[in-house]
C-alpha cells in the first residue's frame, strides 16, 4: 500500500521469499552442523595420528567451501533482496528494530568466510593447534550467526511483549527464540551428518574408513533428530494460540505436519539402523534416500514455520497486504485506495474523475461505468489480496471462489477474517469492498459441472 | 503524477541511531565493498583479454587474478552487506520503491551472482589443473560479462533510488492494473552508462594497484621477470583506467540532471569534487615513482591512496545522493529512538570480530613465511 506491489505471476511476490529461504536454509544449517563436524574430527584426526581420516577431512572441507561460501552466502544475501522487494513494510519494520543485530551477524559472517577459507587454503600449512582453533572459530561463528537470525525469524512468528514494549531485548527474547534456536541447531547437526554420509559414500572407497566416518557422524546426526523433535514440540507450544489453530484448520499444512513427523521418525530410525548400528550399510543408495528424507523434514519445517504465520507477516504487527496492524482503523476509515501512495497515484493518472478535493470520493467510485469499476477492483485485488493469492497458480483466487454466488463473495470481502481467521480483515470502505467484489466475481468460474445430486431429493 | 506523492510515510519506529552514524556505517562498507567489487568488475575481463597474448607474464598475472577470485569474490559479497543495511535504515523509502520498479532484474542479481561465482571456480580449477581448454576461457568470458551485467542492473536500481523523478515512468512502463511487474529497467536515464562506465574506469585504477601489490608483496615465488614487468603493466593499465574514468566521469558530468550537476560543480560542494576528481593522480603518481625507484613502502603508500580515492568517491557519492533525494523525501526527519545497547553491542563485535580476522590472517601468513623459509 504504502509501496508499489510487485506482481509475480502464477507464484505471488512472497512465494519467492519462501523457496529463496528453504533452499537457503537446506545448505545454512549444513553451514553451521557441517562446520562443528570440520572442527570435532580435524581435532579427533589430529590426536589419533589418522592420515587418511584427514586427508577425507581435507576433501571434506573442498565441498563444504563450494557449498556454503558460494551457495548459502549467496542465497542468505538474496534472502535479503527478496524481501525487500516483495515485503518491503515487513522489511523496513524489521531493520528498524534488528539493524544492530543483523550487524552483529554480518561481523559472524565476516569471520565465519575468512576462517573457512584460512581453514582449507592453510591446510598442512598451520600446526594442528591453529588449524583445530581456526575451525573452532568458524563453528562458533556460525551457531552465533544461526543464533542471531533465528531470533529475528522467531520474532516474526511471535513478537511476544514486543507491541506493548517495543525494544529491542524484548524483541530479541521473544517466547520463539530458544525453541527455534534448539530445533535450528539440531537441524544443522542433523543436516551435517547427512551430508557427510552423502559425501563420504561417492568419495570414499576405503570401507573402513567409510565406517569410521559412518559411526562418528552418527551421534550428532541422532543428537540433532532429537533437538529438533524437542525444539519442534516447544515451538508448537510457544506458537501463538490463532496459529496453533491453523495447523489444525488448515488441510495442507496438516497433512504436512503428519508429514514431518513421519519423515523424521524415518530419518531417526535410518540413522540408529543405518550408520550408528550398522555403518557397513552405507552406500551411496541409502545416504542418498537418508539425504532426501532429511531435505524434507527440514523443507516441510520451513513451509509449516512461515505458513502459520497468516495473514501477518510479523504476527500481530504487519499483515500480508503490506499494513501496520496499528494503521487499520485509520484505513478503513479513510479508504484503502486513499490511504496507499501507489494505489491513490495510480488512480489520479488513469480515473481521476473519482477525486474530489484530491481525495478519492466513493460515491465517485460507484458511480464509474462497469469496465472501471473491474479495473479498480483488480487494482484493490493487487495490493490486498496478492500477497496470498495469485490470477492462476498459487491459492488462485478463481480456484478458490468456484461456485460461490455474488452474495457470499461480497460477504467474505467485507469480512475475510471471520469466514477463515488467517485472512486479514477488510482494510478498505464498503464502496471499496462493492468493487473488488465485482472485480472477483468477474473472474469467479460458474460451478464445475458433472456432478450430481439427483439422488439427495 | 507528482513523484513526492509516491514516497511511503516515515517508519512509526524512528531510526536506531542518528543519521551520522547511519550514513558513516553507509559510506564505509561501501568503500570496503569496492576494493573486492571493482577487482571482479574489471579484473575477470582483463584476465579474459591477458590470455590473448602470448607473453608468459601477461598470462601469469591472468591467472594469479582468477586464482585468488573465489575468495575475493566471497569477501565482495560479505562487504555488500553492510551498505545495505544501512541504506535499509537510513533510505528505505527511496530504496524500496526503486528496486521494486526493476524487481525481475532487481532479483536476477541473486542468479547472476551464483553463476559467475560457480563459473568462476569451474575456471579456477581448470587453471589449477593446467587444463585452460578453449571452452573454459570461453567460460571466463562470459563470468566477466555476468559480472559487469550485475555493474549494470546496481547502477541503474541506485540511480533510480536517487531519482524519484523517474518512477511514474518506469512505473507506466510496466505494471498490471497498478501493480509494478519489475520487468522494467531505467533505461531513459542517460546518466546511467556514464556511470557505469565509470566504476569501470575506476576499477582498472584498482586493479592496476591490485596488480602490483600482488607481484611485490604476495608473489615471492614468482619469476624476476614476471615480477618485473608487473610495474610497467601496472602504470599501463592505471593511466588506462585513468582515461577511461575521466572521459566516462566528465560524460557521467554532462548527462546528469543539471540540479545535481551544479550541486557538484557549486561552492561548498565542488571543492570536493574537485579533490574527486584528481585523486586518482596520486596512486598513479606513485606507480610512476615505484617505476623510477622501486620500494616497498611505494607500493603500501599506493595501495593505501587507491582506497583513499576509493573512498572519496563513496563519499562524494554520498553528498550528491543526499542532494538528489533531498526534493522528494527529508531522510532522517524521523525521530530517533536510539537502541543504545545493541549499537555499543555491534561496535564491539565489529572490534573483537576484526581482531579474531586479524589473528587468523597474522597466522595463516606466518605459516606462508615459514613454509616458504623452509623450502629454500
Amino acid at each position: 500500500m504504502h509501496y508499489p506491489w510487485w506482481y509475480v505471476p502464477f507464484l505471488t511476490a512472497p512465494m519467492l521469499i519462501a523457496a529463496v529461504a528453504t533452499i537457503h536454509v537446506f545448505v545454512s544449517m549444513y553451514a553451521v552442523g557441517g562446520g562443528f563436524f570440520l572442527a570435532v574430527e580435524t581435532q579427533h584426526a589430529y590426536s589419533t595420528r589418522n592420515r587418511d581420516y584427514l586427508a577425507y577431512l581435507h576433501d571434506h572441507a573442498w565441498f563444504f567451501i563450494l557449498l556454503t561460501v558460494v551457495f548459502g552466502a549467496i542465497t542468505g544475501v538474496g534472502i535479503w533482496w527478496t524481501i525487500g522487494l516483495s515485503s518491503p513494510l515487513a522489511t523496513e519494520t524489521l531493520i528498524h528494530i534488528f539493524v544492530f543485530a543483523w550487524g552483529m551477524e554480518y561481523v559472524t559472517f565476516l569471520v565465519e568466510i575468512v576462517s573457512a577459507f584460512a581453514f582449507y587454503y592453510s591446510w598442512e600449512k598451520l600446526d594442528s593447534l591453529t588449524h583445530i582453533r581456526i575451525g573452532w572459530v568458524y563453528a562458533i561463528s556460525a551457531w552465533l550467526s544461526l543464533v542471531i537470525i533465528t531470533a529475528i525469524t522467531a520474532f516474526m512468528l511471535n513478537p511476544g511483549a514486543w507491541p506493548q514494549h517495543p525494544d529491542f531485548w524484548t524483541a530479541f527474547f521473544n517466547p520463539q527464540t530458544v525453541p527455534q534456536i534448539l530445533a535450528r541447531t539440531g537441524g544443522a547437526f542433523l543436516l551435517a551428518s547427512l551430508y557427510v554420509y552423502l559425501h563420504a559414500t561417492f568419495r570414499v572407497k576405503d570401507l573402513q574408513l567409510r565406517n569410521l566416518i559412518g559411526s562418528r557422524s552418527s551421534r550428532p546426526g541422532l543428537l540433532g533428530a532429537l533437538l529438533v523433535t524437542l525444539g519442534g514440540l516447544w515451538w508448537y507450544l510457544a506458537l501463538p494460540e490463532s496459529a496453533r489453530a491453523a495447523l489444525v484448520v488448515a488441510s495442507a499444512l496438516n497433512i504436512l505436519m503428519v508429514v514431518i513427523f513421519a519423515v523424521t521418525i524415518v530419518v531417526f530410525l535410518m540413522l540408529y539402523l543405518g550408520p550408528y548400528r550398522n555403518p557397513g550399510w552405507l552406500t551411496p543408495g541409502f545416504s542418498l534416500l537418508l539425504f532426501a528424507f532429511g531435505m524434507a523434514a527440514i523443507g516441510t519445517g520451513e513451509f509449516i514455520r512461515e505458513a502459520v504465520r497468516k495473514p501477518y507477516i510479523i504476527y500481530n504487527v504487519v499483515l500480508g497486504d503490506q499494513i501496520l496492524t496499528s494503521e487499520i482503523p485509520s484505513v478503513q476509515e479513510k479508504g484503502f485506495l486513499n490511504s496507499g501512495q501507489w494505489t491513490k497515484a495510480y488512480l489520479a493518472t488513469q480515473l481521476p474523475q473519482v477525486f474530489s478535493n484530491g481525495e478519492i470520493d466513493d460515491q465517485k467510485l460507484l458511480a464509474l461505468p462497469q469496465p472501471d469499476r473491474i479495473q479498480v477492483g483488480q487494482l484493490l485485488f493487487q495490493y490486498h489480496c496478492n500477497d496470498c493469492h495469485s490470477l492462476a497458480g498459487y491459492t488462485a483466487v478463481p480456484a478458490l471462489l468456484q461456485g460461490w454466488s455474488p452474495e457470499m463473495i461480497h460477504a467474505l470481502v467485507l469480512n475475510p477474517e471471520k469466514a477463515k481467521f488467517f485472512m486479514p480483515p477488510w482494510s478498505g470502505t464498503p464502496a471499496e469492498a462493492e468493487l473488488l467484489s465485482e472485480y472477483l466475481i468477474s473472474i469467479t468460474p460458474a460451478q464445475p459441472t458433472g456432478m450430481s445430486y439427483d439422488g439427495a431429493h | 503524477m507528482n513523484p513526492t506523492d509516491l514516497l511511503p510515510p516515515t517508519s512509526p519506529l524512528g531510526l536506531p541511531a542518528p543519521l551520522w552514524f547511519i550514513r558513516f556505517f553507509k559510506v564505509f562498507g561501501f568503500s570496503l565493498h569496492m576494493v573486492p567489487m571493482n577487482l571482479w568488475f574489471a579484473g575477470i575481463l582483463l584476465s579474459a583479454v591477458l590470455l590473448l597474448f602470448r607473453d608468459p607474464a601477461a598470462r601469469r598475472l591472468s591467472a594469479r587474478l582468477m586464482d585468488q577470485m573465489p575468495i575475493i569474490i566471497a569477501l565482495g559479497i560479505n562487504f555488500g552487506v553492510i551498505p545495505l543495511l544501512f541504506i535499509q535504515v537510513g533510505y528505505y523509502r527511496v530504496f524500496y520503491p526503486a528496486t521494486i520498479l526493476i524487481a525481475w532484474p532487481w532479483f536476477a542479481v541473486i542468479g547472476l551472482v551464483m553463476a559467475g561465482y560457480y563459473g568462476t571456480y569451474l575456471y579456477v580449477v581448470q587453471l589449477r589443473r593446467d587444463r585452460l581448454t578453449p571452452w573454459s576461457r570461453a567460460l571466463g568470458w562470459i563470468v566477466a560479462f555476468i559480472f559487469m551485467g550485475v555493474g549494470f542492473i546496481f547502477v541503474n536500481g541506485l540511480s533510480l533510488m536517487s531519482s524519484p523523478g523517474q518512477w511514474p515512468a518506469v512505473w507506466s512502463a510496466a505494471h498490471l492494473s497498478g501493480a509494478a511487474t519489475g520487468l522494467a529497467l531505467d533505461l531513459q536515464n542517460a546518466s546511467i552508462l556514464p556511470r557505469w562506465l565509470l566504476m569501470f574506469g575506476l576499477a582498472l585504477t584498482t586493479v592496476a594497484v591490485y596488480s602490483l601489490c600482488d607481484a611485490t608483496l604476495l608473489a615471492s615465488r614468482e619469476p624476476p621477470e614476471y615480477r618485473a614487468w608487473v610495474p610497467r603493466f601496472a602504470l599501463l593499465l592505471y593511466s588506462l583506467g585513468l582515461v577511461w574514468a575521466a572521459a566516462a566521469g566528465t560524460g557521467y558530468i554532462l548527462t546528469m540532471p543539471s540540479a545535481s550537476r551544479s550541486f557538484l560543480l557549486t561552492p561548498p560542494q565542488l571543492a570536493l569534487t574537485v579533490i574527486t576528481a584528481l585523486a586518482p593522480g596520486l596512486p598513479w603518481l606513485l606507480l610512476i615513482l615505484y617505476r623510477w625507484r622501486p620500494a616497498r613502502l611505494l607500493v603500501l603508500l599506493a595501495a593505501l591512496s587507491q582506497f583513499g580515492m576509493l573512498v572519496l568517491n563513496a563519499v562524494s557519492r554520498q553528498f550528491l545522493q543526499d542532494a538528489e533525494v533531498a526534493p522528494f523525501a527529508a531522510v532522517g526527519a524521523e525521530p530517533v529512538n536510539l537502541q543504545l545497547v545493541p549499537l555499543v553491542l555491534f561496535l564491539l563485535f565489529f572490534l573483537a570480530g576484526s581482531g579474531v580476522v586479524i589473528w587468523i590472517l597474522v597466522k595463516v601468513r606466518q605459516a606462508e613465511t615459514s613454509l616458504a623459509t623452509a623450502s629454500r
